[in-house]
């Protein structure tokens, strides 16, 4: 019964289905297993222009984009996600920037308008806050404590 | 040979560096920052001359063109505490003769007192209909 079916259906389902080869198949990427919650906070705390600026930094910007630029640091990523879980920001959310040397950056304004910025490299955060005209850089396990200073 | 004060110098904006709200201060973060002379090249033909050259569409667009004048950059940075000696120095490529850099380290501090005096200017628009 299911064969005669299958014989009956028209040209155009034999080319569908021609089409689902393996190598397509082969081609997904597998995603990290904290990939969906790492989205899921992205969309929270940068809602989706934000969200979708990673994704644009992450996916399409390879070797030598721009003057000599650097490709996205997995390091300076991998400690973006853990500041942007532990900060709070104002309500818009912050901007996010790729820099040339391969960083990601947040930029925002406190409660009185004025510049809070962080740049995540492959070595650590460089910090800037106009409220104090401080600026400096920490280390990777200092992030958490840099989060709740520079919080909204 | 540095630049003299009365001259304009332009940088290329581009998607990384702007988000349609806020420009990244890191488009003047760092060492020996390219910038171009509009002296050499007039502001119309700098959006062809990035386009060409600096943009990687479909990704990477040019989004605005950031212009100072380099007696006011100057001013910036000497009113620094410490006080930084900025130059543009004139250093000619093929592909742009007006090219030219600033070859002094500028800190984070510094560029967040460069961007508010930056004049911002948007792609010229189609020409308009007769």
């Amino acid at each position: 019964m299911t064969a005669l079916f299958y014989q009956s259906l028209p040209a155009s389902f034999s080319l569908v289905e021609a089409l689902r080869e393996p190598a397509a198949v082969a081609a997904v990427r597998r995603t990290a297993p904290d990939e969906l919650a790492r989205e899921e906070l992205l969309l929270r705390k940068l809602g989706p222009r934000g969200w979708g600026r990673v994704h644009h930094f992450r996916n399409y910007y390879a070797s030598d984009w721009g003057e000599n630029g650097r490709v996205l640091s997995p390091k300076a990523l991998d400690a973006f996600f853990r500041f942007v879980e532990e900060a709070q920001f104002p309500a818009g959310g912050p901007s996010v920037f790729l820099t040339d040397r391969g960083g990601i950056e947040l930029c925002w304004e406190d409660r009185e308008g004025r510049p809070v910025q962080i740049e995540f490299t492959g070595t650590g955060a460089e910090f800037y806050q106009a409220a104090t005209e401080e600026e400096g850089v920490v280390a990777f396990d200092s992030l958490a404590q840099l989060a709740r200073r520079l919080s909204a | 040979m540095p630049l003299p004060p009365g001259e304009e110098i332009v940088r290329a904006v581009h998607t990384d560096k702007w988000d349609g709200e806020r420009l990244s201060p890191s488009l003047f973060v760092g060492e020996n920052i390219s910038v171009s002379r509009l002296a050499i090249i007039p502001l119309a033909d700098h959006w062809d001359l990035f386009r060409q050259h600096v943009q990687q569409p479909p990704e990477r667009l040019l989004e605005l063109i950031a212009q100072i004048n380099v007696g006011r950059l100057q001013a910036i940075g000497r009113d620094r505490n410490p006080s930084v000696e900025l130059t543009v120095e004139q250093k000619p490529e093929e592909w742009n003769p007006a090219h030219a850099e600033i070859p002094q380290r500028i800190t984070r501090g510094l560029a967040n007192k460069i961007l508010p005096e930056l004049t911002l200017h948007g792609p010229p628009g189609p020409p308009a209909m007769k």
